[in-house]
């Protein structure tokens, strides 16, 4: 590798690395605003000036040495940007020279020129990066007369999560390149030139990005800033607790900022293998919920007909009555147990091991409003892609299939993740949805096929390596049988009428297979669309596990499958058993449980639900005992006979696992609301009432029986997890300014991960073999009906109870609306904006239509948690009129 | 009992005598009180601006700086419809707690606008712990005229420097 002289010091770094990265390496500071390491260089603030000089070289070519026997340095007779040089082998550079110091001062001193120096009323204050080089590098005093300051806006509102304060901004553009390279939504750009440069926003609605949010942490000034927190407090004054985001399964690394009790603001924690520096505005500003007026905060049981407020003793009582009883007169059998996946492990391994050790009853289901299919317990558990994958950091050497999922709404910083690997990495992405989405236009290959023959698309993949001989052949001899018996199956299935069945030409499903097979390293990342047409297709699990085989791309590090589950703890509710067929630990149990359709519709005479809202959607029939545990008066609870007040993730410690399969501790941040208590306290009452002897006092002493007992949470205990857990700023006490830097080092800690995987199958055991299996695929002919298929996609934004709580982000959830293809509305005869029909089975909704979308023809598009769009079957026959 | 004892206790009584012809220092408090220095740092006060508007901007520098803890400020966003102080942020909540407090005179040197002053009031006893803590109302010095009071709606909103009265003397 390269050698760089760097003030003295020399280091070693990569051919290709930036002078400013290779000064960091040789613990040499080089100022920068406009430089960030997530984002390309530009090298337009001038503060990273250095002197560069490189070996001189004689006419003979070869390298002059000095008196000293030294390499003599031919020294570059200006200054050079750091942040754009690249090295080479032998440079120099000088940062402690007078020429730079001078540089950096004159730098400074113009940047504040045009700047208010409102300090005091800022709320970068006391982490921002002009503050801090200022106060390091600049002249103290200024030459130019403070009336000859330039003056421009300020309280710009940038849409509605962000305040632009125009005369602040340096112009360091990074805001802008972040939209540009990452979030990929290109709605910042300058106006205007010199010295009246700012930022203006080129959407409508104004900054129309779900990632807007992350543009507050990297500017390098307080010219964006959040209208959440804004003015509300002094950052050195809140408190900051390690967090894991509520919303949605990618599990971001949180800090929420504290203070009196209050959750002032939420801001990303760095952990490179999860959300490396970013969060979604819904993870970030969607957290009102937690101290809402309306959480519930007593217990509440059923008298004469209303919920009265009860004590914590008599809403238990009655509950463990009703249970003895029931259970006596109708067996374990008539008990269910429904738990939300939004609940901490520790709380659903309890309330598993209440219903299936304390109760006797393998009635459970966390499957409530989606897909009631088999969503990949059993795949994930074998097939789980390799520990420490980075979504983030894939390069040229893996190719990845995205299938039916739209990772933009319903996974936003997946799709900002693979973005990046993507843009900077070179990762081949194979997009595969019955719709265009947003991740697809950065794919090498997109491809559209038919929804409902998503299995034909990959059985032409799976007949194309088979055909063309491109199997791994070497792995399925050691590890696969039953590979023959596929072979005979597949036979009728021949390219050709594959994509006739799914409508993709035979072509684009080679070339696809082609670059998987040829691919050194191999991931699918399936989604909820492809998930609910497992329903009526079995053949989607068996391909996903053919595929994936025959190429013999699993239980290695970026191989093997990732299943992109809708809610921050799927997985967990998955890995505990809340499951009628497995129980903790994917183990598949002997006696099948009901299902969560069977529960609904009474088969239950005792419901317990715990976090889920399952009456929200219809079809629920009242069972004789109802008991729901919540944040919320919900749906399930205004029927329910008691109502026990739960405590959001920010009163609490606990533990999510992501979609990626890895465990994150969250801690406390603010005291319970009323008397709301954790679920895990609660489920563990009710069994202590039961008779069983539980002496759980803290979620800690849960988690370590998890790690001793349960084989895939082996050695997962709140130490463990806190290994490695990244604080960006440092502890203050008392409210007062600690003497350390306080800018976010954020983006200087590559490679940081915390958190613990645990082992699919296929990864833990290198001998593991695996049968393949087939099933017939079920792709129907669609041209026959004069109807539209109904595609069910997932708004980001959502009318759901967590999202509504907060004011601030309301004017983002959309109006209902059904996308539809310009073909097909001109045949229904209805343009972009207009009132239409939509019925089918038995239902009729009303809905605005949207022309401008990205849908095949003979397909709609509904996002299925807006106003009074609940429920909708996926793939159901529509027809859709003018209103 | 010597000679040189007897000097002694003459000598003593001597200044016994002479005071007994000087003024006397006591006072009678709280008829009468003592002027103090004109630097003396008693209770805090927060200013006024000319026109009536707050000093105070809410930054919680005077909290950052006070080294007992005894400031606590909870600031807020204003708009010209209610304006309190100059500006885009001014303080909601703005606490002293007495008893931490020690009068160093710190948060008076770290305020950016001169809001905060230690004024000469050294009155300083409560029946109650909570008493004191006071709060804003009572920190705030009266308007210069009644309908300078805050919060209020300024003249020609929207105009950032509306609010801010012209400094006596030029910038400093």
């Amino acid at each position: 590798m390269p050698k760089v002289t760097i003030d003295a010091k020399t280091v070693e770094v990569p051919n290709g690395t930036l002078v400013v990265e290779a000064a960091k390496k040789a613990g040499v500071e080089i100022p920068v605003f406009c430089y960030h390491p997530k984002l390309a260089s530009v090298g337009m603030c001038r503060m990273c000036l250095v002197e560069v000089g490189t070996p001189r070289r004689g006419k003979d070519g070869q390298i002059e040495m000095d008196a000293n026997g030294n390499p003599a340095i031919a020294w570059m007779p200006k200054l050079q940007t750091a942040c754009t040089t690249v090295i080479s082998d032998g440079m120099a550079v000088r940062t402690d020279s007078a020429q730079v110091a001078d540089a950096r001062r004159s730098v400074v001193e113009f940047l504040l020129t045009s700047h208010p120096l409102d300090c005091p009323i800022c709320d970068k204050g006391g982490e921002c990066p002009l503050q801090n080089l200022t106060m390091a590098y600049g002249p103290g005093k200024s030459r130019f007369p403070v009336e000859s300051k330039f003056h421009n806006e300020k309280r710009v509102p940038l849409g509605d999560l962000i305040m632009l304060d125009r005369e602040r901004c340096i112009q360091c553009s990074r805001c802008i390149r972040f939209q540009d390279e990452l979030a990929d939504d290109h709605v910042l750009g300058f106006q205007a030139r010199g010295r009246g440069i700012e930022i203006v926003s080129l959407s409508t609605p104004e900054f129309d990005s779900k990632f807007s949010g992350n543009t507050i942490d990297i500017c390098p000034v307080g010219a964006l800033t959040s209208r959440d927190f804004r003015l509300s407090a002094r950052v050195w004054e809140v408190h900051d607790y390690p967090s894991v985001c509520a919303h949605c399964s990618v599990g971001c690394n949180l800090l929420i900022c504290e203070r009196d009790h209050q959750i002032k603001r939420i801001v990303p924690r760095e952990n490179e293998a999860v959300n490396a520096i970013w969060i979604c505005d819904k993870g970030r500003f969607a957290h009102h919920f937690t101290t809402a007026p309306d959480r519930l905060t007593t217990p509440l049981v059923r008298k004469n007909g209303s919920l009265q407020p009860a004590s914590w003793d008599d809403a238990l009582d009655a509950i463990v009555a009703k249970f003895a009883e029931i259970k006596k007169q109708s067996g374990a059998s008539a008990l269910a147990g429904l738990g939300g996946d939004r609940t901490a492990n520790e709380d659903l391994y309890l309330f598993q091991k209440l219903f299936r050790q304390v109760l006797g009853s393998n009635n459970l289901e966390h499957r409530v409003g989606w897909s009631a299919s088999n969503v990949g317990v059993d795949l994930v558990r074998m097939y789980g892609a390799g520990a420490d994958t980075n979504l983030g950091a894939l390069d040229k050497s893996v190719t990845a299939l995205v299938i039916g999922a739209d990772p933009e709404e319903e996974q936003p910083v997946i799709r900002l993740r693979l973005t990046r690997s993507v843009r900077n990495f070179g990762l081949n992405l194979i997009v595969a949805n019955g719709r265009v989405t947003k991740l697809a236009s950065h794919a090498k290959q997109s491809i559209v096929y038919r929804y409902g023959a998503e299995s034909a698309f990959l059985l032409g993949m799976i007949r194309t390596i088979l055909d063309e001989g491109l199997e791994n052949k070497e792995f399925i001899g050691a590890r696969v049988n039953n590979l023959d018996a596929v072979r005979k199956s597949i036979e009728p299935f021949t390219v050709e009428h594959c994509a006739e069945l799914c409508d993709v030409k035979p072509e684009k499903i080679r070339d696809a297979a082609r670059l998987i097979a040829q691919s050194p390293s191999f991931l699918i990342l399936y989604g909820r669309e492809a998930m609910a047409a497992q329903q009526h297709d079995p053949a989607i699990t068996s391909s996903i596990e053919t595929l994936l085989l025959i190429t013999g791309h699993v239980g290695r590090v970026n191989n093997g499958l990732i299943a992109l589950y809708p809610h921050n703890n799927s997985t967990g509710a998955m890995d505990f058993g809340l499951l009628p067929t497995h129980s903790a630990g994917r183990v598949k149990s002997d006696v099948k449980g009901l299902s969560a359709r069977e529960m609904l519709s009474g088969k239950a005479r005792a419901l317990y639900v715990m976090a889920c809202d399952p009456a929200a959607d219809g079809n629920f029939t009242k069972p004789d005992l109802l008991v729901v545990q919540d944040l919320f008066l919900t749906e399930t609870a205004k029927l329910a006979d008691v109502v026990l007040p739960a405590q959001s993730f920010a009163e609490r410690d606990g533990t999510l696992t992501n979609t990626e399969r890895r465990v994150q501790l969250f801690r406390a941040a603010i005291k319970p609301i009323g008397e709301s208590k954790p679920d895990w306290w609660i489920v563990a009452e009710i069994a202590k009432r039961l008779g069983a002897t539980w002496h759980y006092r803290n979620s800690a002493e849960i988690m370590d029986e998890i790690a001793a007992t349960v084989p895939l949470y082996a050695g997962v205990t709140y130490a463990a997890l806190s290994d490695n857990v990244m604080m960006p700023r440092p502890p203050y006490g008392q409210g007062n300014p600690s003497d350390e830097p306080t800018e976010i080092a954020m983006g200087e800690l590559e490679n940081v991960s915390s958190g613990k995987q645990w082992l699919s199958v296929a990864e833990s055991d290198a001998s593991a073999k695996f049968e393949l299996f087939w099933n017939e695929p079920r792709g129907e002919g669609r041209e026959a009906k004069n109807e539209l298929v109904l595609a069910v996609a997932r708004s980001l934004y959502d009318r759901g109870t967590l999202v509504g709580k907060t004011k601030i982000v309301q004017p983002r959830v959309p109006a209902p609306y059904v996308e539809i293809n310009s073909q097909d509305a001109e045949q229904i005869g209805v343009g972009d904006g207009a009132r239409v029909r939509v019925s089918f089975d038995s239902r009729v909704i009303e809905l605005n239509a949207r022309v401008d979308g990205h849908v095949p023809p003979g397909t709609v598009l509904v996002p299925n948690n807006l106003d009074g769009t609940a429920a909708l079957p996926m793939g159901a026959w529509v027809k859709i009129e003018k209103v | 009992m010597t000679l040189p004892d007897l000097g002694a206790i003459v000598k003593g009584m001597s200044v016994t005598l002479r005071e007994m012809f000087n003024p006397p220092a006591t006072i009678q408090y709280p008829e009468v009180k003592k002027p103090v220095f004109p630097r003396f740092r008693g209770r805090h006060e927060l200013k006024r601006h000319e026109n009536g508007l707050e000093k105070c901007i809410g930054c919680s520098l005077c909290a950052a700086a006070c080294p007992a803890d005894a400031i606590y400020v909870e600031p807020a966003e204003q708009t010209d419809a209610a304006r309190y102080s100059p500006g885009e942020r001014y303080a909601k909540r703005y606490e002293i707690n007495l008893i931490r407090c020690i009068f160093c005179g710190f948060c008076e040197e770290a305020c950016p606008t001169g809001a905060i002053i230690l004024e000469h009031d050294y009155e300083l006893s409560y029946y109650n712990r909570r008493d004191a803590i006071i709060t804003k109302d009572k920190l705030l010095v009266p308007p210069p005229a009644p309908d300078q009071s805050t919060p209020r709606a300024i003249k020609d909103p929207g105009n950032l420097y509306a609010a801010i009265p012209p400094v006596k003397g030029g910038v400093e």
